[in-house]
């Protein structure tokens, strides 16, 4: 127990950093245009985010159970202070490259929209970025795929998950 | 668990339990109101602490009589709660004619209570209350006079964020001539409710703490600073050394009064913290004497209380198992160390004598973890109570004529796990009213007593507890359950199947034995449900029946859900948990012992055909070599048994098994997980699912 605490402790400040040069950024942007927070992440080198208000924690790679009978893009189930947590191998859920954790990679619990909670793995967190809502494009295969939407960013595009699909497995298993 | 309560008192068991948990207030009420008199007779200052549990206990009559709808007794415990708010802010002054006041009020809800299963009692019981809430009311009237604090060196921003109660007590321990001061503290942030406690406490032994606060401005970082303002008979600088505080931390804000001239006869009001209760009979004693000049007469009333349970929120109960759970799962750790210790030469030594005590320790853990589990445990009388009352109610609507027989009704099970229980029993027991039990002409055709018979006996086999329900109605027509699992399409037809497997059909979603839709027993959801809702408690059904003799439905349960003993294997280098409940025996056996039949494997254990599951197979986990030695692990629940194959054993452990949380629901063969004292997660496998799974297995080849 107490090394998970430690753990996640050491975590904390650094997601409070994050969030207050956030809100820092907030307070200078203009109030007119209406402003989402993400939190962008990166998988196989290109940038991704998800809805701030989605994410409960971040926490360091640690040691991973197999499930037997998952789906192959889920890695199987660590244990956070107590609790059992699905983690969900991201780059395979969006079929990219398969890869190697590294130092970098974390798991971003993120509330799933039935009250639920699950792990995502991620190459590395980067930032919370504030984004007005009309710096956002739809995505290209929104209809079908795992990216909601695009967030430009100076002539870079950020790709919002879409929670809700990438949470979302058919009872096949 | 006491379970005691005095016989011959009237009303149903919901009236029984709000007495019982009303005369515990009551009681507390008594001795608080007896000392606030004593002190009050005595000119001592009051203890505040006295006054707000007198006002938090009428608070939770006030509750538990809404609750459980008893309005007048809830209607005088509002108004008695008002006045008690009032002196707990000043707002009343504690004076004879209040004391007498809350004292006839204590003894109105003792008649009240006395009366609870008689309503033309009650309702003449009630009767004083309307005088009593009038001058109750009047009590209330005059406010004490206010003061000013414009003598107090305090910052006024301080003084606006003081709340009523501790502006009245700060202006009390004014009046009483106690030096005020306020003293700063700072704490990491980590630890400060630790730290606070420690030095609240401490405070205490000199004095009263009247308000913590923040304190104003920038604490450093990864610290938090607070303000207690302090009220004390030592001046400042004795509270300073007494707490080892820094000089410059305490200020002192209202120099008390000259020494000696603060009152001496007690200590200073230290809530809780001296004048130790006496023993409580003797203090329940004085308690009545000091307050026979204020109530008339009457019968004397029972100094001793009716029950002697403690009522404790089953969630509480959780938490502490909880707690429990990760100590033993911590001893696990702890366990590892003592053996790479003793492993180490260098270490050998330290490491035996730690084993000692880890052996202690681990003796007192299992004492401390039966100890909870046994506060959690319930009789089944409740449920069999609730059953009963079906019944006899169920005999009347359908006409029947039906014998009700309980036994092992003082069997004791988890509370959640009873609760769980109430709706598979009662669909059982409908069931076999609705449709087992034939009607009375039917019975004396076949030659059978007219009067039907159902049996609920429920014992403890090992960890279990077993819950039978039988009935020497008309049994089961398995042909039957067949034609219509076969027009369901569940079953092919012509598909062979054991008696047992047969009659297992009944637990199918969409079989019901009767054709027409009953009110009773509804339309062919219910064996299922039960299968279900059993199965997910760790449990099983198991059901026999002889065609014309009756039906017996047995429900083999886990005593508790909380910490079980594990046996851990292994299994292409992954642990797994299987609940040791489960497990019957562990054998070595060689690969050339394993026999097949019609494609499944079996081993000759000896004499029965004991079917074989690979695990690894199972989970598509690499196999082990083949014919290399293996060890099966006997499993079963009820009358099944099935024989694991895993790679290796890996002792037995504590464990807590724990959902998995994630967007993926339920792995079948898999209950949960398990933390044993390293990081990872090991899973713990379900064995009631794996025992249905190779059945269907069977039934598929």
């Amino acid at each position: 127990m107490s090394s998970s605490q430690s753990e996640s402790g050491a975590a904390a400040p650094r997601w409070q950093d994050l969030a207050r040069r956030a809100a820092e950024r907030r307070n200078a942007e203009v109030e007119s245009v209406a402003v989402r927070q993400l939190l962008t992440f990166v998988l196989d080198g290109s940038p991704y985010a998800v809805p701030v208000e989605r994410v409960r924690e971040i926490v360091r790679v640690r040691p991973i159970t197999p499930v037997p009978r998952l789906p192959g893009d889920v890695c199987g189930v660590i244990s956070l202070r107590g609790e059992i947590l699905e983690v969900i191998d991201l780059r395979l859920r969006l079929r990219l490259h398969a890869g190697p954790s590294g130092r970098a990679s974390r798991i971003i619990v993120v509330h799933a929209a039935d009250g639920g909670v699950a792990g995502l793995l991620v190459d590395g967190v980067t930032e919370v970025l504030p984004v007005p809502e009309d710096a956002l494009r739809p995505a290209a295969a929104a209809e079908t795929g795992n990216v909601e939407t695009l967030c430009v960013r100076g002539d870079r595009f950020i790709s919002l998950i879409d929670l809700e699909r990438v949470l979302r497995f058919d009872a096949q298993h | 668990m006491a379970q005691r309560r005095r016989k011959g008192r009237r009303g149903s068991k919901t009236d029984q339990e709000f007495v019982s948990e009303a005369e515990e207030i009551l009681d507390r009420m008594r001795q608080d109101l007896a000392d606030l008199n004593e002190e009050r007779v005595a000119g001592d200052d009051v203890d505040p602490e006295v006054v707000n549990r007198l006002f938090r206990s009428a608070h939770s009559l006030k509750g538990l009589a809404g609750l459980f709808g008893f309005d007048p007794i809830q209607d005088l415990a509002h108004r008695v709660e008002d006045i008690l708010d009032g002196l707990r802010l000043g707002r009343v002054r504690l004076e004879l004619s209040v004391v007498s006041l809350i004292d006839e009020s204590v003894h109105l809800f003792a008649s009240l209570l006395e009366q609870i299963g008689n309503p033309d009692a009650l309702a003449a019981a009630i009767e004083p209350i309307g005088q009593l809430a009038e001058r109750i009311q009047a009590a209330r009237a005059a406010p004490a006079a206010e003061s000013e604090f414009g003598d107090l060196a305090l910052d006024p921003s301080l003084l606006r964020a003081l709340t009523e109660y501790e502006e009245h007590r700060l202006r009390e321990n004014i009046r009483r001539g106690r030096h005020i001061c306020l003293i700063d503290a700072t704490f990491e942030i980590i630890s400060f409710e630790e730290g606070l406690s420690r030095l609240t406490a401490a405070i205490r032994e000199v004095g009263e703490v009247l308000s913590t606060l923040p304190a104003p401005g920038e604490a450093p970082e990864a610290q938090i600073r607070f303000s207690l303002l302090v009220a004390s008979d030592a001046p400042a600088s004795e509270v300073v050394s007494r707490l080892g505080l820094p000089a410059g931390a305490v200020r002192l804000v209202r120099a008390g009064a000259a020494a000696g001239a603060a009152p001496a006869a007690k200590a200073p009001a230290a809530p809780g913290a001296l004048a130790p209760p006496g023993p409580a009979a003797e203090s329940d004693e004085e308690a009545t004497v000091a307050h026979r000049d204020a109530s008339e007469g009457g019968e004397p009333e029972s100094l001793k209380s009716i029950s002697d349970t403690v009522r404790v929120d089953i969630h509480k109960l959780d938490e502490l198992m909880n707690l429990v759970g990760e100590l033993v799962i911590q001893r696990g750790a702890i366990g590892e160390l003592v053996s790479r210790l003793s492993a180490d030469a260098a270490t050998a030594r330290i490491g035996s004598d730690f084993a000692k005590v880890h052996k202690a320790l681990d003796r007192k853990l299992r004492e401390l973890q039966s100890a909870v589990l046994d506060v959690r445990m319930v009789p089944l009388s409740q449920v069999f109570e609730k059953v009963s009352r079906v019944v006899r109610r169920l005999r009347t609507d359908l006409g029947k004529d039906v014998r009700l027989e309980l036994r092992g009704a003082d069997t004791e099970l988890d509370k959640l796990i009873v609760e769980e229980l109430v709706d598979p029993l009662m669909h059982v027991v409908r069931n076999a009213l609705d449709h087992a039990i034939e009607p009375r002409e039917e019975r004396i055709a076949g030659g059978k007593d007219p009067e039907g018979r159902i049996r609920i006996e429920a014992f403890q086999r090992g960890n279990h507890v077993v819950i039978a329900v039988s009935d020497d109605g008309r049994g089961i027509d398995t042909a039957n359950l067949r034609s219509l699992a076969e027009s369901k399409g569940i079953l092919q037809p012509g598909e062979t199947l054991s008696e047992r497997e047969a009659l297992d059909l009944i637990f199918m979603p969409g079989i019901s034995t009767r054709s027409e839709v009953t009110e009773t027993s509804g339309r062919g959801v219910g064996m299922d449900v039960v299968h279900t809702n059993l199965t997910a408690l760790g449990g099983v059904v198991d059901v026999e029946s002889t065609p014309g003799r009756g039906t017996t439905i047995a429900m083999t349960l886990p005593i508790t859900l909380a910490i079980i003993q594990s046996l851990i294997v292994v299994v292409a280098r992954q642990r797994f948990a299987i609940p040791l409940n489960a497990v019957h025996e562990t054998l070595l056996i060689a690969g050339a012992e394993i026999q097949r039949s019609e494609g499944r494997e079996l081993l000759n254990l000896r004499g029965e055909a004991l079917p074989l599951l690979r695990l690894a197979a199972e989970f598509n986990l690499p196999a082990s070599p083949p014919d290399a030695k293996c060890y099966v692990v006997v499993i079963g629940l009820g009358e099944t048994r099935m024989g694991l194959l895993v790679d290796r054993l890996d002792g037995q452990q504590d464990t807590v098994i724990k959902p998995i949380q994630g967007p993926i629901p339920a792995v079948r063969g898999i209950a949960g997980a398990t933390e044993l004292g390293d990081q990872d997660p090991v899973l713990v496998l379900d064995v009631s699912a794996l025992l249905a799974e190779t059945g269907r297995r069977r039934d598929a080849s």
